[in-house]
């Protein structure tokens, strides 16, 4: 997808979210009527009539055909935002702790780090750090299992 | 005023700024992490801190940071934070010529006394400037919120133009007011989602925003190989040389008036200081080719925003730039909310926080003088490693403030939704501002239609309001004339 596309659409899909907005402040109850509701309002119609006028400069004037190029590896950023996906989803079951002590390995080797005496002691340096100043001294709640 | 030194001068208070300022040191000099990133990702874990030494520590990392960033530019040619890219154009110069050791001396030197000069601006005028808070209404309350947005949104430049970075100021504040509407009670834009109730919190935002997004990119990034020849080249002793300190007093005073400019940061205030040192310089033709001006200018200029933007943060509630919108977070999860409050009755918190500031100028002078060709090593440690690290802290940040695993999807969500906006170039500052602007200014806003009867006369009417009209007005205008230069020359959209 060409960067023009993508922000072509990113811009309609705020002048939607403007309207949806802007039509939302009808059913505020009470004083939010004359309060809130203009509040929102004001926020609506500029978003609004910003991205409108961005939108219609970038139909007029925007020759370019970028491609929209979120990262050079993708595989390495996606694999991340999922390592960061499973970690988040693990983290209320399992606790901290464990899910970090799998997550600092595998993110490492997958970013290409071969030096596996380097990665374990990090990983443990970490896990150590976050048990003393976090639980120990802090007395942050972390969920599921701790120790 | 000596009560609150003695507070600073406990050794757990020593302590903290020392450990603070000299991780701050160590994470401003490891290219890909910034004093956004360092103080949005640990102020979570001060709420259960002692308030002053969670904000001490915050602090430190604050002044250390900004000074780290230098050492690696200086030594390895690679800027630990974008503020510091200037102080590489003569640092790594200077280096390959085997003047290391001064150029270090220079750049701590500088960064202490901009540091400490605005630390003392602070510390003189914030106070004074609260008071004048205490004659603001609702409309001006209102008015400061898009005062803070315009600045912002001034810095707007080739790769986000003026009317993404206000499209973005204006998303943070609609994203803000998800949650419950203060004035009825009601829940508003939550989709049946309990976890909304209390609106969508700033700090996963900030850490997804400002950390986890240069993760993700620092992990889709081809490595560079990066050239240490100049580390061993460190150890010649040599003088500052003369007249250094007319370039470095030029700079702490650009950077702190630029620091206290809302929305301006020490990237914008280490360039121009090094742009006006160079206009000043009797060598001119030696700038780019390892001028130690260069570094006194733009490294007590990039420091100088430090006390600089703390002073409409602490006096205002409008952050003078996204370190300074992290640390706000900090004061406001204490229940300190800025204003002339912080300056009577939580003085006791605010003054030793401000006096911790010099006690971290001067850690850092220490820690530089000392150790910096040593520290120069961490811009080495390979991004495979960092990326995990602070990718669990992230984590562990976003959940640690409401104890919701919630806020650790809401902190990816805006990581990937940030990064996107960022490549088709919407500003990120903006968005960040707009969401913790926003209830500032819906508060403002709601009040002074409910004062004003449902007239917005109520927002031009006092004198105060006309004044601040005006300098939005010029705090837009600049953006405003280079966005219709652009247009006039026919320049292609920065997208």
């Amino acid at each position: 997808m060409t960067k023009k596309t993508a922000d072509r659409a990113i811009l309609a899909l705020f002048i939607v979210m403007a309207v949806l907005l802007y039509i939302s402040t009808a059913n505020y109850p009470g004083i939010a009527k004359t309060t809130s509701a203009k509040y929102v309002r004001f926020l609506a119609v500029f978003i609004g009539l910003l991205s409108t006028v961005q939108l219609a400069h970038s139909l007029y004037k925007d020759r370019s055909h970028n491609r929209l190029v979120l990262t050079e590896n993708m595989p390495r950023f996606l694999g991340l935002l999922a390592a960061l996906i499973v970690f988040a989803l693990t983290f209320e079951p399992l606790g901290f702790f464990i899910p970090a002590a799998v997550f600092i390995p595998v993110v490492a080797i997958m970013l290409g780090y071969r030096r596996p005496v380097v990665i374990g002691l990090t990983t443990v340096g970490v896990l150590l750090f976050v048990y003393l100043v976090f639980v120990k001294l802090l007395a942050v709640n972390l969920p599921g299992i701790n120790f | 005023m000596l009560e609150h030194i003695a507070v600073v001068f406990t050794f757990s208070s020593l302590l903290t700024i020392a450990i603070g300022t000299t991780a701050g040191v160590a994470i401003g000099g490891m290219p890909g992490l910034t004093a956004t990133m360092a103080v949005g990702l640990l102020v979570p874990f001060t709420y259960t801190m002692d308030p002053t030494a969670g904000l001490m520590l915050l602090g430190g990392i604050y002044c250390g940071a900004m000074y780290g960033g230098s050492i690696p530019a200086i030594l390895l040619n690679t800027p630990g934070t974008p503020a510091a890219v200037a102080t590489a154009i003569e640092g790594y110069p200077m280096s390959r010529k085997g003047h290391a050791g001064l150029a270090l001396k220079v750049s701590v030197v500088a960064s202490f006394v901009g540091g400490t000069f605005s630390v003392f601006i602070l510390l003189m005028f914030a106070p004074l400037l609260a008071r004048q808070a205490l004659a603001f209404g609702p409309a001006e309350t209102f008015l400061l919120a898009l005062m803070g947005l315009a600045g912002i949104i001034s810095i707007a430049d080739e790769n986000s133009s003026l009317i993404k970075a206000l499209i973005a100021g204006l998303l943070g504040m609609i994203i803000a007011i998800v949650g419950t509407d203060d004035m009825s009670g009601s829940l508003r834009y939550t989709g049946g989602l309990i976890e909304l109730i209390d609106g969508i919190d700033f700090m996963p935002a900030l850490i997804g925003l400002f950390s986890m997004i240069q993760m993700l990119e620092l992990a889709g990034m081809h490595q560079h190989e990066i050239d240490t020849s100049t580390l061993h080249k460190t150890q010649k002793r040599e003088p500052l040389p003369k007249g250094i300190g007319k370039h470095i007093a030029l700079g702490s005073g650009t950077g702190t008036v630029i620091g206290i400019l809302p929305g301006e940061g020490a990237t914008i205030a280490a360039f121009i200081s090094y742009n006006l040192s160079k206009r000043i310089s009797r060598a001119k033709e030696l700038f780019g080719k390892g001028n130690p001006e260069g570094i006194a200018a733009a490294e007590s200029g990039n420091n100088g925003c430090v006390g600089g933007s703390l002073v409409p943060t602490l006096t205002l509630g409008i952050p003078g730039n996204s370190v300074a919108a992290a640390l706000m977070g900090a004061f406001i999860i204490q229940g300190m909310i800025p204003g002339p409050e912080l300056f009577t009755e939580y003085a006791d918190r605010t003054y030793p926080f401000i006096l911790s500031l010099f006690v971290a100028n001067g850690v850092f002078l220490l820690v530089g003088l000392g150790f910096a060709p040593y520290l120069a090593r961490i811009a080495l440690v390979p991004p495979a490693l960092m990326v995990p690290v602070v990718g669990a802290f992230a984590v562990l940040g976003s959940y640690a403030l409401n104890n919701a695993v919630f806020d650790v999807y809401l902190m990816i969500a805006f990581a990937l939704g940030g990064l996107i906006l960022k490549k088709l170039g919407y500003s990120l500052e903006a968005l960040i501002l707009g969401l913790i602007l926003g209830p500032i200014a819906e508060g403002g806003f709601t009040q002074g239609m409910i004062i004003g009867k449902g007239s917005p006369w109520i927002f031009i009417e006092s004198p105060i309001a006309k004044v601040m009209w005006v300098i939005i007005f010029l705090l837009l205008l600049p953006p405003l004339y280079s966005y219709y230069k652009n247009v006039h020359l026919g320049k292609e959209d920065p997208v």
